[in-house]
């Protein structure tokens, strides 16, 4: 479905940010990555929906006609037509405030819709209708005429995920879904992308292993750009010790 | 010791004005200012006074027709203003668009709000000659170098996350500008428009009068003709049409701004 193949990313200064980063996701996989912060979390899933510039590595991904298309070396039309099968799940933050919840859920479907329709009228009815339903699994349904300006943080989360929900990609990618939440919101959100990793994979970055142990079938631990653990979610204390670099007396 | 001194103070204030009157005295001397031409002036004042007043009030449906053609004037150029501003402002933002157009735009930008709306309006004349038309280029140029700006300045205080987050869904570049960009900086470039509407109103005036047509050019003629009270009445109907047009462009701005913000 997914295959991350030795990125590496050198940042201006000289420093290796991403160093070899390998791992592969398979249908009906949630995958959760872990690190500390600096890790290099965000660049890796950047990386994947093609939004940095990298030294070497590739990304492979299943695109709709079944072959492997390589993200990383993708253009324009191309690399736009894999990141429409890429769900990204941003903090809410990155909404457009001014326009209503549903017209930012319609947002997600952007790259299907032919450019003079998006300047004549945008979305259709029938997508409108679409897009409720896909706030009402984020049970924001009631909320979708708002200004998304208004929202609190954790409704903001919602609609950002309702909109990769419309979006139907065939992979969703989520930095730090739950960064912004209170615990009871936290477990909502994984408790909606559980389900939904079943029919389309989720790969998603936490500071949480507890809660990456209860909810992801996988972990992958990253650790100053290189991965130092794949494997199940149930991580031993020094497994844990070793992403997130302390001594084994100190991991929870 | 006390830190003042009454007579140091009365000496500062001295030097002070002192230094203003000659500046003044100077300056006026170069404006060939003399008690003779202030006397002759003054003297002519209620002579003046009767030949300017009262308005001729029976000419005040002539009025109608130049002043819209004004109002139309300035109407035309601040939406085309408006509208160009936002290709102009995106070839002027750092975020959109690379430096080596970024900064000769803004350059641009920079010499047409240098110039003079009355020197740009003689380069339209000599091009579409006298009328409302170079009125209109004139202006609505002169909207662009500042709308310009502003869109500009607007575009490079956005959001980056939100446009990322539409290239993400693999949208195309224009429709990350439309539904990312647009709606942020839209109701700032419409308050500045409606700003910039109420500019152009006073100086579609000043530019009638120079040959942009419209009631300028009344008060203009009327003047060379010597009829001084239909002037009067031509100037009273400029007084209405600005004090409007600044009434409801300083309304409407309000109320955008307040939605803007809930
Ligand atoms: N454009 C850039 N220029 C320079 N350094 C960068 C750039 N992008 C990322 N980095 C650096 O790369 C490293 C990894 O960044 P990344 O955002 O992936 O961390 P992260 O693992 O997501 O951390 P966090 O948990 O805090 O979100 C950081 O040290 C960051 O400073
Ligand atoms: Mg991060």
């Amino acid at each position: 479905m997914l295959v991350v193949d030795a990125l590496t990313k050198t940042v201006p200064g000289g420093r290796r940010v991403l160093d070899g980063v390998s791992f592969s996701v398979g249908a009906g996989e949630f995958v959760g990555i872990l690190g500390s912060s600096g890790a290099g979390k965000s660049l890796t899933l950047r990386a994947i929906s093609g939004l940095t510039e990298l030294d070497s590595g590739e990304v492979r991904f299943a695109c709709e006609d079944g072959t492997m298309c390589c993200v990383t070396r993708a253009r324009g039309k191309a690399l736009r037509a894999a990141r429409r099968q890429m769900g990204v799940i941003f903090q809410g933050l990155h909404l457009v405030k001014r326009m209503t919840v549903i017209e930012n859920v319609m947002m997600g479907r952007l790259g299907f819709i032919h450019p003079l329709r998006s300047w004549l009228y945008g979305f259709t009815d029938a997508e409108a209708r679409e897009a409720l339903e896909a706030l009402d699994q984020v049970s924001m349904k009631p909320l979708a005429g708002r200004i998304t300006g208004s929202l609190s943080g954790g409704e903001m989360q919602r609609v950002a995920i309702a909109r990769a929900i419309f979006q139907r990609p065939r992979l969703y990618l989520a930095d730090e879904p739950i960064a912004a939440l209170d615990p009871r919101n936290a477990e909502a959100i994984l408790n909606l992308l559980q389900p939904l990793s079943r029919h389309n994979p989720v790969v998603s970055t936490f500071h949480q292993p507890e809660l990456t142990r209860r909810f992801c079938t996988r972990v992958v631990g990253i650790r100053e750009g290189r991965v130092v653990y794949d494997g199940s979610p149930e991580l031993s204390r020094s497994e844990l010790a070793g992403i997130y670099g302390i001594r084994e007396a100190q991991a929870v | 010791m006390v830190p003042y001194s009454a007579r140091r103070q009365l000496v500062r204030r001295a030097v002070g004005f002192g230094l203003w009157l000659g500046l003044f005295l100077a300056a006026a001397a170069l404006c060939d200012l003399s008690p003779e031409i202030l006397k002759q002036g003054l003297g002519k004042a209620p002579q003046f006074a009767r030949e300017f007043f009262p308005p001729l009030w029976a000419a005040a449906d002539e009025m109608v027709e130049p002043l819209l053609s004004t109002l139309a004037l300035a109407s035309a150029a601040s939406l085309l203003g408006m509208l160009l501003a936002f290709p102009v402002g995106l070839a002027a933002a750092a975020n959109i668009v690379p430096v080596w157009l970024r900064l000769p735009v803004r350059i641009l930008l920079g010499a047409e709000r240098a110039l003079p709306e009355i020197l740009q309006l003689l380069f339209f004349v000599v091009a579409f000659g006298l009328g409302p038309f170079s009125g209109m280029c004139a202006l609505a140029f002169s909207s662009i170098g500042m709308l310009g700006k502003l869109v500009g300045d607007a575009i490079e205080d956005a959001d980056d996350k939100v446009l990322e987050s539409l290239k993400a869904t693999g949208a195309s570049f224009w429709q990350v500008i439309r539904y990312g960009l647009l709606p942020q900086v839209l109701p700032s470039l419409a308050a500045n428009a409606l700003f910039r509407f109420d500019v152009n109103v006073r100086s579609s005036v000043v530019l009638g009068a120079i040959g942009a047509g419209g009631i300028g050019a009344e008060i203009a003629r009327s003047m060379g003709m010597l009829q001084y009270n239909r002037a009067t009445m031509a100037v009273l109907g400029s007084l209405i049409l600005i004090y409007a047009a600044e009434t409801v462009s300083g309304q409407l701005r309000r109320r955008l701004l307040e939605d803007g913000r809930s």
